[in-house]
């Protein structure tokens, strides 16, 4: 038995051993870092669905097995692959978007948006999203629309969902 | 064996001009980046740097654009093409706000699309403090485009990508 518990915390540095060792670096460098990122959350535009500080997971192979889509949170890639920003979609490619009294309207419809839970009074002209882009907004609303970083991005800049 | 041996002395020819224009095109990389460092160093202060040092960084700041150097960010008001002296005195009236000011440039994707130029896009992260001892860090994508002019690379275009648009 203590030879076991010796051999499991110092292991005999056999080549099958180094093998093993090289390829499980492999498999977590590549699964890590292409396909579940680690992602450490700051700010606070995305409150209280996600919370400054918290960590998640962002999966990049999500939209290989369904469509983008209205009220999907996803991580937009802002600079270089290390900053991401994270918001919620709203709009897709085509629609009009348009803020009324703090009421996002899409099409001319106001969109029912459970997720946001403080009120705010941002004024929006509407406006057309582009083609091959969506329009992203952070869940908090609680600031100024001067002071909230949103709009229309490219869909090739998302790079994929948080996990939970 | 006389053909084998025309197509060896090929393949070594073949080989050895690859490699020189690896080697060649490496330096001009390196070259490139080096021109980030610097802007980098100069941009860059510590709170203990004195009146000559900021003059002297300034100097060479403006050393690293060329005669004319147009700058394209979302605001407006900032946009537009700039002399090098005119980067420099504006970018000494900005750095007089942070007593500590960091820029580090990150992620860098060179490429040359034709002679003479430098595409590089990037990553630029800006932290310092100001005097009122708030916080600052901001992180931006930017698209530059260098020329080469008398052998040496300068700044020619910035770009800063908007990400999201309103």
């Amino acid at each position: 038995m203590g030879k076991r518990i010796r051999q499991f915390f110092f292991p005999s540095l056999t080549p099958w051993f180094l093998i093993r060792i090289c390829l499980v670096a492999i498999f977590a460098y590549l699964f890590f870092g292409y396909i579940f990122i680690p992602i450490r959350i700051q700010g606070t535009s995305m409150e209280p669905t996600y919370r400054n500080g918290g960590m998640n997971f962002c999966s990049t192979l999500h939209y290989l097995f369904s469509k983008l889509k209205r009220q999907d949170v996803v991580a937009v890639r802002f600079a270089g692959n290390r900053v991401m920003l994270l918001k919620r979609v709203v709009a897709l490619e085509g629609e009009q978007v348009e803020f009324r009294a703090g009421k996002l309207f899409v099409d001319g419809e106001e969109l029912p948006e459970p997720y946001v839970l403080n009120p705010c009074n941002w004024n929006l002209p509407p406006r057309e999203v582009e083609k091959g882009c969506v329009y992203v907004v952070g869940d908090n609303r609680s600031m100024p629309i001067e002071n909230h970083y949103f709009g229309q991005t490219s869909v090739k800049r998302i790079v994929g969902v948080p996990l939970w | 064996m006389v053909r084998l041996r025309y197509i060896l002395i090929a393949l070594v020819v073949v080989g050895l001009g690859l490699l020189v224009t690896v080697y060649f095109s490496q330096s001009e990389e390196k070259r490139v980046r080096k021109q980030f460092d610097l802007l980098s160093e100069y941009v860059s202060r510590d709170p203990d740097e004195n009146t000559i040092a900021m003059a002297h960084n300034m100097q060479k700041l403006g050393s690293l654009f060329g005669d004319s150097c147009e700058l394209k960010i979302a605001v407006e008001f900032l946009s537009g093409t700039y002399t090098r002296e005119e980067i420099a005195s504006y970018a000494a009236r900005a750095r007089a706000r942070f007593p500590k000011l960091s820029l580090e440039f990150l992620d860098l994707e060179i490429t040359f699309p034709e002679n003479g130029f430098a595409k590089v896009s990037l990553t630029a992260r800006l932290t310092g403090r100001t005097r009122a001892g708030e916080q600052m860090r901001e992180t931006r994508e930017l698209e530059c485009l260098l020329k080469k002019i008398e052998k040496k690379w300068l700044f020619n275009n910035i770009e800063v990508i908007e990400v999201l648009r309103k």
